[in-house]
């Protein structure tokens, strides 16, 4: 029990955070680059906060007891499926880095919008959220993240292997040819785009009552570079990957909390040497030194980089 | 009719700064096709450079408080000339950093054949590092130049327009007159020069341009330099406008930069130009009543033109072949 006392936190900060690497995972999967999961994972929190604080929803609460909790997960992921639809059907026609910058550009929108409106609480943010499910340590949320990393995972694997997930591949190794054998690109990206939505906006309601307040901190740039860090660094080939990478860096913080004020710089270097010489990602890395397959030509990278078409 | 002006006058200064900031990223996108995210870290490095030559002391916080480390009497003392060089010279070191990121976390990766996303988290890792050891070094408080770093010069021009009060400031006159002597210097060098010329080749074709006798790493650390020094006098200048306001400043100012160089075409360098300057006048255009959404502006145009317009107001559209 001290165990979990002391270091319960930060396992189901692991865990949340694996999940928001897996976030961007699912884009990913269909080749696009989405920035875009600090945004939903905001308004999920809010919108689980709105509905656990604000006193007009205060008759739901007291009719639904305990079942408020998924209620609120069920609306933000509604809600983050809609906007995912909204925002993703004229996005997704763009790629690569494009299709990354509008999605920074509608994290920021988003995060201005919340720090100017009455109801998100402005700069101040919503505080006093309840503990889900009377919840009286912070571990307890493992009983709501790891079954939510179940899910997902298990999910991912069925993904994978359906016609679905073979689109999916389809399309990010090839746009066009996946279009002229028939698989129209911009309804499997977009719906690529809104898996990733849910899921960002689920955790973002889970995580409101497990953080206890909400602010415009939860959605910003930072995050965004966060998550893309948790899904290059733990490799984006595998849906463990995003998730070990997630687990590792959210715990960097904690690992080198003996370094104080030098922690987030030596935090930066991590980046820096991970994508030097992780350049597939840890999962990568494992899976290249357990099939001991010759070292792959390097590709020249700069035509790649300007082969992208907005 | 003297609102407009007003608000024109503050919109071209503000809107020439990002100019010149975003003409780094350009630069170093139309040569790697990568956007550099420490590029906002040079910045802010830019202006702490300045100011630690302009006024060598920083007061309450960090490794380096209280060390004076240019007392008065040295040479950046005083005049407008001396706080003329004290920009240059930051400006410079704020290119020699540029070339020294490039060479840790850009070359590294170039050489391996790394996905260019990469770039992003590496370039991002690199921002962290900076920003932090600036915090570090110096606290995270914000600094203000002292008023008499012009010299003699007045601090603002105020006319009477019919009726009414035009303030021009003397420091957005001096921004908007160094930005576009910027311009002209760096349009005469890319255009005109050989300079340019190979620089062009580069961004154009890196492979034939190696094979036509151009060293190409070579023109990618000229690149860098030139990024690292627009970047860094463009944080001197706004912290002479407003303040050296902590060490995470650039950060903002590196995401509006982004939606500059979107907005003017990646790697377009008159897009870059017209971009910032069409961001900063639609922002001074902002109704009082609604300032505190000024920040979305500029994601809010980046957002429609990918929409309407991907390859930006001035840049090419790309074919994508089979």
């Amino acid at each position: 029990m001290d165990f979990l006392q002391t270091y319960g936190f930060l396992i189901v900060t692991m865990l949340q955070q694996g999940l928001l690497g897996l976030s961007l995972y699912f884009p990913l999967m269909a080749g696009q680059l989405s920035l875009a999961s600090p945004g939903f994972y905001a308004m999920g929190g809010y919108i689980a906060a709105i509905v656990l604080t604000n006193p007009s929803f205060a008759p739901w609460r007291e009719a639904l007891g305990g079942w408020i909790f998924p209620v609120t997960w069920l609306l933000s992921g509604l809600a983050s499926a809609v906007l995912g639809v909204v925002v993703g059907v004229p996005a997704l026609r763009l790629r690569g880095i494009y299709l990354a910058l509008a999605t920074i550009a509608f994290v920021q929108i988003l995060q201005v919008l919340s720090l100017n409106l009455s109801v998100t609480g402005g700069a101040i943010g919503l505080f006093g959220i309840p503990q889900a499910f009377g919840f009286v340590d912070r571990w307890q949320y493992i009983w709501i993240f790891l079954p939510a990393v179940v899910v997902v995972l298990l999910f991912a694997h069925k993904l994978q292997g359906s016609r679905v997930g073979r689109a999916f591949r389809a399309i990010r190794e090839d746009e066009l040819a996946a279009d002229a054998m028939g698989i129209p690109p911009t309804r499997y990206k977009v719906l690529a785009f809104v898996i990733g939505a849910v899921i960002a906006g689920v955790v973002g309601a889970m995580s409101a009552p497990f953080l206890n307040t909400w602010n415009a901190r939860q959605g910003t740039f930072d995050a965004s570079i966060a998550f893309l860090a948790y899904t290059l660094i733990g490799g984006s080939r595998s849906m463990w990957g995003p998730l070990l990478g997630g687990a590792l860096l959210a715990s960097l913080p904690e690992l080198l909390r003996g370094l104080a004020d030098w922690r987030l710089v030596i935090n930066g270097l991590v980046l820096v040497v991970a994508s030097l010489y992780l350049p597939q990602g840890i999962v990568g890395a494992l899976s290249r030194l357990r099939r001991k397959t010759p070292p792959q030509r390097p590709t020249p990278q700069h035509q790649a980089a300007l082969g992208e078409t907005p | 009719m003297t609102e407009l002006l007003q608000n024109l006058i503050n919109g071209l200064a503000i809107g020439s700064v990002y100019a010149i900031f975003a003409l780094g990223y350009t630069l170093v996108f139309s040569i790697l096709g990568i956007i550099n995210f420490a590029h906002g870290a040079v910045f802010t490095l830019g202006a702490y450079f300045t100011y630690t030559l302009v006024v060598g002391q920083f007061e309450n916080n960090g490794l380096i408080k209280g060390i004076n480390l240019f007392p008065a009497g040295s040479p950046f003392h005083g005049s407008a000339w001396a706080f003329a060089a004290a920009a240059l010279i930051g400006a410079v070191l704020s290119g020699v950093v540029a070339v020294i990121i490039e060479r840790l976390a850009f070359r590294p990766m170039r050489s391996r054949g790394a996905d260019p996303l990469l770039a992003l988290v590496s370039s991002l890792g690199v921002a962290l590092v900076i920003v932090n050891l600036i915090q570090i070094l110096v606290g995270a408080e914000s600094y203000s130049f002292p008023g008499d770093i012009y010299g003699d010069l007045k601090p603002a021009l105020i006319m009477h327009v019919g009726g009414k009060l035009i303030v021009v400031r003397s420091v957005q006159v001096i921004i908007f007159a160094v930005s576009m002597v910027l311009l002209l210097i760096l349009g005469y060098i890319t255009q005109r020069t050989r300079v340019g010329k190979a620089l062009r080749a580069v961004a154009e074709n890196p492979g034939t341009a190696s094979l036509l006798g151009i060293s190409v790493n070579r023109f990618i650390v000229i690149t860098f330099f030139l990024s690292g020094f627009l970047g860094g006098l463009a944080g001197t200048l706004v912290s002479t406008a407003f303040s050296v306001a902590g060490p995470y400043f650039g950060v903002a100012f590196g995401l509006k930069g982004l939606a500059v160089i979107v907005l003017g075409g990646l790697g377009s360098i008159p897009g870059a130009v017209v971009g910032g300057l069409v961001i900063g006048l639609a922002e001074a255009f902002v109704p009082a009543e609604y300032s505190a959404y000024k920040d979305a502006v500029a994601f809010a145009l980046l957002f429609v033109i990918l929409l309407i317009r991907p390859q930006g107001l001035l840049g090419r559209v790309q074919i994508q072949k089979v």
